[in-house]
């Protein structure tokens, strides 16, 4: 299109997206994995450690908790969340009555802060005057109305149930595939006399199918970054029963242990990496689906 | 179309009707019972917290769960002025629309090269870019935290918007590249015949067809900025340079037993989010189905 290319335009106009790039993203991924090998508290000279750093994270008790959860939060919302968003998108995608109005109030929360909805939930959870314990005591179910942040069983559930229903951000992008799928597949599948229940196994699923992983692939990267309502919520406790990995590494710089909180961030990347790359492997079909949307 | 595919559906329906018509209506309650699940568990909490705002903390304490004896508006008054919000916002304002601007300029700028030129090793370099999306930012707390303190931005608002205009650079490249592409070269071929040169082919052409994009890259960089919490923990420390985010934290201390008055923090807090969704409620749906879609 352009006779003559302008280098000097296109250096320029890349520039600082490129210094800010180099700076904000390659830089400190480097960063991450030089330090991990490293002992250092932010003053003096590094000293080269080898793999010290992660053979003592794999014997402490709080990282092999936050792993644990880390999982446990990806997995919850990889295929729960997921899950319940995707059956939720294919009621909405049949448009019944209020659809529209259910689909704006489903996304709501996705637009609040963490920490909003995190001080909200602690208003449902709180032993004394909160929602929950309130409204079991008022059904007559005393015993039940524990402190649910504060005993080991029920913490970690309860941190994750509170984000695990918001499934507004999914349903909205598997609801745009499912109603990008042709109607006439629908029609002719009515036809052949096909129920409502078949139709979403035989067509919707598999037409929706590479959405879904892309979906599940996003939630379980927020399951491995989550840290904002166990910070708020229980700070990781009680006893490390809801830590994650972004506590402790928040936790160990905090400490200055620049080394050991980097292997953390470290076992973190390589973690959500490998997670993703499995999902994906096993899930996604990009093939005669593909050539269908076309 | 409606109506058509009702009798559509009733007419091959007739030979098992009765066993029909059950299994449809055992299909509807199991529908609605869905639908109506996922619409209490978001809508009641927050109208509880809502509803508990117009009461005292006697009556709260006394049954949290009975409606107000009437609208005690001085929760209201109390949040206000316990937390210093004010201030919270303004900060938050100025943090979220700063790197709102100055990652839709800086974006737009690449976007427009990696839409509009042809050079060797362009879709690598995009691609690269790209990949950032999948990068956990969380896991960049020690270098970031070095990095601002070494650049003489630590507890600084505008290291704050650094790291959020940084942090967005991925998506909103992605959005604004895939929108420009969408922009027919007519248009630009006859700029050149005109003599434009690449900056008004990009000031004059290009980025005023592309509105709709950065209204929708726009608003995803100022929602995640407006509710950004992990790094304005780490980066700011004074509460001259408290973001909204890191109030809303504060609140339990503050506001100790007055539980009605930091609800009533809380549902102020959220207002601001609320408006920009409303407001711009089809760009943010847009914006993440075409990246959800494309991806």
């Amino acid at each position: 299109m352009t006779l003559h290319k302008n280098w000097k335009g296109i250096t320029l106009f890349m520039l600082p997206v490129g210094v800010m790039y180099f700076t904000f993203f390659i830089y400190p991924l480097g960063y991450v994995f030089v330090l991990s090998t490293m002992s250092w508290s932010g003053f003096g000279p590094m000293e080269f450690v080898g793999l010290h750093n992660f053979r003592r994270l794999l014997g402490m008790t709080s990282f092999q908790f936050g792993l644990r959860n880390n999982l446990i939060w990806a997995l919850s919302l990889g295929f729960i969340q997921v899950g319940l968003a995707a059956v939720v998108a294919m009621i909405l995608a049949r448009k019944p009555p209020f659809w529209r109005f259910l689909r704006t109030v489903y996304f709501l929360p996705t637009v609040i802060s963490q920490v909003a909805i995190a001080m909200l939930w602690y208003t449902i959870y709180r032993e004394n005057f909160g929602l929950l314990n309130t409204i079991l005591r008022n059904m007559g179910l005393d015993q039940l109305a524990i402190n649910w942040l504060g005993t080991f069983t029920t913490a970690l559930p309860a941190v994750i149930a509170q984000q695990l229903f918001y499934i507004g951000y999914f349903m909205i992008i598997i609801l745009a595939g499912v109603m990008s799928i042709p109607k006439s597949l629908y029609e002719s599948a009515e036809i052949d006399g096909a129920t409502v229940l078949q139709q979403e196994f035989y067509i919707t699923i598999p037409m929706v199918r590479d959405i879904v992983v892309v979906a599940m692939t996003l939630a379980m990267a927020f399951g491995i970054r989550h840290f904002e309502a166990t910070f708020l919520l229980t700070g990781g406790g009680p006893a490390h029963r809801t830590t994650t990995l972004g506590i402790l590494l928040h936790r160990n710089l905090h400490a200055a242990n620049y080394g050991r909180g980097n292997a953390i961030a470290a076992v973190l990347i390589v973690v959500g990496a490998l997670i993703i790359t499995v999902v994906r492997r096993l899930l996604s079909t990009r093939s005669a689906v593909e050539d269908a949307k076309q | 179309m409606s109506s058509s595919e009702t009798v559509q559906h009733a007419r091959t329906q007739t030979p098992s009707e009765g066993v029909g018509l059950a299994k449809r209506v055992v299909g509807k309650i199991a529908k609605w019972s869905v639908l109506l699940f996922f619409l209490a568990i978001t809508l009641f909490p927050l109208l509880w917290l809502i509803m508990t705002t117009f009461k005292t903390n006697a009556e709260f304490m006394a049954d949290p769960l009975a409606l107000p004896s009437g609208i005690y508006w001085q929760n209201y008054a109390d949040a206000v002025r316990v937390s210093g919000l004010p201030r919270l916002l303004l900060n938050s304002v100025m943090v979220s629309s700063g790197s709102t601007i100055i990652a839709m300029f800086i974006c737009s700028m690449g976007a427009f090269v990696f839409a509009r030129e042809e050079f060797r090793g362009k879709q690598i370099i995009l691609t690269v870019i790209l990949a950032g999306v999948l990068v956990p930012i969380i896991a960049l707390m020690v270098p970031y935290y070095r990095i601002i303190r070494s650049i003489g931005l630590f507890d600084h608002l505008f290291g704050l918007t650094l790291v959020y205009v940084a942090i967005n650079i991925p998506i909103s490249t992605f959005l604004l590249q895939g929108f420009m592409k969408s922009i027919p070269y007519e248009l630009e071929e006859a700029g050149i015949i005109d003599g434009c040169g690449f900056w008004q082919r990009y000031a004059r052409i290009v980025l005023p067809l592309s509105k709709l994009g950065l209204v929708t890259a726009g608003t995803f960089v100022f929602l995640f900025s407006w509710n950004e919490f992990i790094y304005a923990l780490l980066l700011t420390t004074s509460f001259a340079n408290r973001t909204l985010q890191l109030g809303i934290r504060d609140f339990q201390g503050q506001f100790f037993t007055n539980y009605t008055g930091m609800y009533a923090a809380i549902v102020l807090s959220i207002i601001p989010s609320v408006i920009v969704y409303v407001l711009f409620h089809d760009r943010i749906v847009s914006g993440l189905t075409s990246g959800a879609l494309k991806s």
